[in-house]
């Protein structure tokens, strides 16, 4: 290949996702910052710049601090639930019957186990949604309530109650996640060499021992991704919230989220402007939390 | 320290695969027994059954008199090294060599105490601070040596310590090796499948072959005095030269044995060492004959008038110079001994054969002294020490009158 036909090869391979990319990700984007500037409602073809005004308003918009406060919890909580439930499994799936026939093995059954795991997740999010509904029901058609009512206790508003509802939906985002990363986090053990958990038996580590001082440091890389993709599904969670919760996002607005309150602004109060300027926002916290995991998670790579 | 003995012994894996058959084993204390075998054999599964790593199938294992079948690894207080180190990636030296002790819950002052004797002895004290992935393969062989020293265990594991080094350091690791077991005096079970490892390290070494129990004595017996073909082919360096030949009765009254067009005379001495190998005059059997018993008429003179030694002419086919000797191979005009237990040794031993075989003969080592100058191509007059003739059986591949067959 000549010289100078080199940057064409290169531009050859780019061009289509390039051009995809900016179509469709980067121009709605600043496209968004645009609107936001405005007090467009989606039918004036010479929308009305308002300045910074939106943004402004945002600042004392409760519904808005509410969903910001929701996407902080299930920051913290999301990960940390569902790695650590997904942690243990995998290693029980994994490792947690010792050794048999000189290979590392998981608990008896774990086959049938790791199929019962994933399979939340080869289910469309709306399905879930509907197969919750049914198992949150508040009379003694749902599941949970039915068995309390057939225990004799007082059936709980799962989703009703609003203190309750969003640690519900929380609950469902954790069902749904957990399949995957107990998958991800099988195939990272199966990466860490068999004979360092022999060595480990043999120094004296019980299965404690062995998840806490080997498993977990060996497997860490792994774990940041997971923590990684899990933030950015904090950010999201619109779909459970719009099928699960009842008047969408409620009781009183006590399970909403940003991508939900951007989509009802939008769509429900025709305020584009106003919505894009949520979206803008959204944007600045997505961005700043992958900085921020990037940054901080950057450790010493890990070799055998 | 301790004893280990293993009382039939079997492993068979599901599908009904016997990697270990009924093998006893009695480890004295303080021993270093090497198991050696080709690839396949159950020496590794015999090993990990000691360490408590894969369950026993049948029979039983004993460390200092103690039956520990059912004990897990850890309460069996041996100590191994992996062929791969199993290093913990994320820990430092130090920390490496310390886990087990800390598992244990020793007190920190005795830990620092053991970690240091044992990074001192092994050469790691500027190490310590350092991540296995900083260090060479030969530093983080002894970081694995160290964290089986540190831990003082009744007997040493090690699964081909040595085979992911380069050759110049598996020599010198070898000679560490050999001294660590001095000072420590601990009981050893190493298991290789490389035969001078084998040979060098071993106070005894146990030949096993498809899970079964070829011979156990110390190297020089081995060597000497295999009790099989299979022995005989997979111990030494190049290997042994075999050929299906005839002992005869000569006209003189002694005996010969007879291949091709070679005919070697049969001290009368080797009757009496042998037993049983009278029996076989008129019959054919396998004669093997090692390398190194070979010489170089021309480069020999002082042997050539004494008996016991045999002239056999060659022509030098390849030669290869080891500086101090020089291999010569060459071809027998008689066909390869095609045994079972030939073949299983042949398997095992690394170097190929160089030159296809033209029609039915068979190609021979000989080591001669490198005085001898012979090139590829030249006639050599090579001479044998009929001594150190060996005699199998050519049905069953036993050593005829070796003490173990006797009886068989």
């Amino acid at each position: 290949m000549g010289r100078h036909r080199r940057p064409l090869f290169i531009v050859g391979f780019l061009i289509a996702p390039v051009t995809l990319y900016v179509v469709f990700v980067i121009s709605p984007y600043l496209q968004a910052f645009q609107i936001a500037l405005t007090n467009w409602r989606g039918i004036s073809a010479n929308p009305e710049y308002i300045g910074f005004e939106n943004f402004a308003r945002l600042v004392d918009d409760e519904v808005f601090w509410e969903a910001v406060r929701h996407h902080g919890v299930l920051l913290l909580a999301l990960p940390l639930l569902t790695i650590s439930i997904a942690l243990v499994f995998a290693f029980l799936l994994n490792l947690g019957g010792g050794v048999r026939g000189g290979v590392m093995s998981g608990i008896w059954g774990s086959k049938f186990y790791r199929v019962v795991f994933f399979f939340p997740q080869v289910l469309a999010v709306a399905v879930v949604g509907v197969l919750f509904q049914a198992i949150y029901r508040p009379d003694d058609s749902g599941v949970l309530n039915g068995a309390l009512i057939r225990l004799g206790l007082e059936p709980v508003g799962w989703l009703t109650e609003p203190s309750l509802a969003f640690w519900s939906i929380l609950a469902v985002m954790v069902w749904q996640a957990v399949g995957f990363y107990v998958v991800l986090f099988s195939a990272g053990m199966a990466a860490i060499p068999g004979d360092v958990f022999e060595a480990a038996a043999l120094d004296g580590a019980g299965r404690f021992r062995l998840f806490f001082s080997v498993t977990l440091p060996l497997l860490w890389d792994t774990l940041q991704v997971g923590w990684v993709y899990l933030g950015i599904a904090a950010f999201d969670g619109f779909a459970l919230v719009q099928v699960l919760s009842v008047d969408r996002g409620g009781p009183e607005n006590a399970t909403t989220v940003l991508p939900l309150e951007i989509w009802k602004t939008a769509f429900s109060y025709t305020k584009f402007g106003y919505a894009s300027a949520m979206g803008v926002a959204l944007f600045f916290m997505t961005i700043t939390f992958a900085a921020l995991t990037l940054r901080v998670s950057r450790r010493e790579r890990i070799e055998y | 320290m301790a004893s280990i003995v293993l009382s039939n012994v079997d492993k068979i894996y599901a599908g009904g695969v016997k990697a270990v058959n009924d093998l006893n084993l009695e480890i004295k204390d303080g021993e270093f027994m090497v198991l050696v075998g080709p690839s396949g054999c159950g020496k590794s599964t015999a090993l990990r059954m000691i360490a408590g790593l894969e369950d026993i199938s049948g029979g039983e294992i004993a460390i200092g008199e103690k039956v520990v079948n059912h004990l897990p690894p850890k309460d069996r207080d041996i100590a191994m090294v992996f062929q791969n180190y199993a290093l913990y990636p994320h820990m430092t030296v130090e920390e490496n060599l310390a886990f087990g002790l800390k598992l244990r819950k020793m007190p920190k002052p005795e830990i620092q105490k053991r970690v240091n004797e044992a990074a001192k002895m092994l050469g790691l004290d500027q190490y310590l601070k350092r991540k296995p992935a900083a260090l060479s393969g030969g530093q983080r062989q002894r970081v694995a040596m160290g964290r089986a020293i540190v831990r003082e265990p009744q007997a040493f594991l090690m699964d081909e310590p040595l085979s992911n080094l380069d050759a110049k350091l598996r020599v010198s690791m070898r000679a560490s090796l050999n001294t660590l077991h001095e000072r420590l005096g601990v009981t050893t079970v190493y298991v290789t499948h490389d035969q001078v490892e084998a040979m060098t390290l071993g106070d005894r070494v146990c030949v096993l072959r498809d899970g079964l129990l070829q011979q156990v004595d110390t190297p020089q017996n081995l060597f000497d005095k295999p009790v099989n073909l299979f022995v005989a082919g997979f111990m030494g360096s190049p290997s042994m030269n075999f050929v299906t030949a005839d002992l005869v009765r000569t006209d003189g009254g002694g005996a010969a044995v007879t291949f091709a067009d070679i005919s070697l005379p049969v001290p009368e001495s080797t009757f009496t060492e042998k037993a049983g190998l009278d029996a076989y005059i008129g019959k054919q059997l396998i004669l093997g004959i090692r390398p190194s018993d070979f010489e170089d008429a021309a480069a020999a003179n002082g042997h050539s008038g004494t008996t016991g030694w045999a002239r056999i002419p060659a022509r030098a086919e390849v030669t290869e110079e080891l500086g101090s000797e020089i291999n010569v191979l060459f071809l027998i005009d008689a066909p390869p001994v095609e045994h079972k237990d030939t073949v299983a040794a042949k398997d095992a031993d690394e170097d190929e054969e160089t030159i296809p075989l033209a029609g039915d003969k068979s190609l021979w080592t000989s080591r001669v002294n490198a005085r001898s100058h012979v090139r590829p191509g030249q006639n050599i007059e090579l001479i044998v020490d009929t001594h150190n003739l060996h005699f199998f059986d050519s049905v069953s591949g036993l050593a005829i009158g070796h003490p173990a067959n006797a009886g068989r």
